[in-house]
């Protein structure tokens, strides 16, 4: 099963993808970590998603960018964690987000689940530069596609998640 | 407790007051927890008391964490605090409702 989830920043939405895929498989699962490490904060934020995922058989695989260099093996269940990052990796660090899509179509094709942490970046009404106009352009395009096949979507609003098309098999 | 959200000026501070006329309100929650912060409050340890406090208030907020994450870095701690402390207090409410275009939507 494939499930995109969203949300605001603070929203909740990591805790509850991390229930999802943790629903979808309670074995061994993946843990595709997008975030590049560079300073004090991401520290923090990194070790505060380590010690959510802790105990639930997650294997942590580092994937900042070019997700075809993950050893994803057929029939995984991963959580990608997040979107938003892996785009910024991709447009900001030397990749190529116009490949984006397609690897992500890819890794669709070899999970028996995935579930794709993105989020909602849409709503602050600033006209910013023209590269970052470019990168909400793109995280929207991703989201819009992704949604489109995916089984299900779902928005997490104050930690509680309100679905916006499919529903999932379990209550989380 | 109540918890009423949405972007600035959606109507969720009219639909608070209309459907809780007698409550405690607490409009512009996000603006509280932005005090917090700049006072150098703990968030979390200071909203464990505001819920023993005020067990049955009605909290009013903007969403304001769907934007680009801002390069200033209060700006951010206070997106993301505000966030978590909105989850926080969801989950001691017993109703949820985001309003959009003045339109309630109950979430919980």
């Amino acid at each position: 099963m494939n499930v995109l989830v969203t949300g605001g920043s603070g929203s909740g939405k990591s805790a509850f993808a991390e229930k999802v895929i943790h629903a979808l498989c309670p074995s061994e699962k993946l843990y595709l970590a997008t975030m590049l490490c560079r300073d004090r904060e991401s520290e923090i934020r990194i070790q505060r998603h380590r010690q959510m995922r802790a105990g639930r058989h997650f294997i942590t695989l580092d994937c900042p960018k070019q997700l075809p260099s993950a050893p994803v093996p057929r029939g995984a269940s991963v959580l990608l964690e997040d979107l938003p990052n892996l785009l910024a990796n991709e447009m900001y660090e030397d990749g190529h987000p116009d490949n984006l899509l397609t690897d992500l179509r890819q890794l669709a094709g070899i999970c028996s689940n995935l579930v794709i942490v993105t989020g909602e970046i849409f709503s602050d009404g600033i006209a910013y530069d023209s590269s970052t106009q470019e990168y909400i352009r793109r995280l929207a395009h991703l989201n819009c596609t992704l949604a489109s096949f995916f089984d299900c979507t779902v928005e997490v609003l104050c930690g509680i998640p309100v679905p916006l098309r499919g529903t999932l098999p379990f209550p989380v | 407790m109540k918890l009423y959200i949405g972007g600035t000026a959606q109507g969720q501070l009219d639909i608070a007051r209309t459907e809780n006329p007698d409550a405690e309100l607490f409009p512009d929650f996000h603006l509280l927890i932005r005090r917090l912060i700049e006072n150098g409050k703990d968030v979390p340890a200071s909203l464990q008391d505001f819920c023993l406090q005020h067990p049955d208030a009605v909290i009013v907020s903007d969403e304001i964490g769907c934007g680009i994450v801002p390069m200033d870095s209060i700006e951010r701690e206070w997106r993301q605090t505000t966030g978590r402390a909105l989850c926080m207090i969801a989950a001691r409410s017993v109703q949820v409702t985001r309003v959009t275009c003045g339109i309630g939507q109950r979430i919980k």
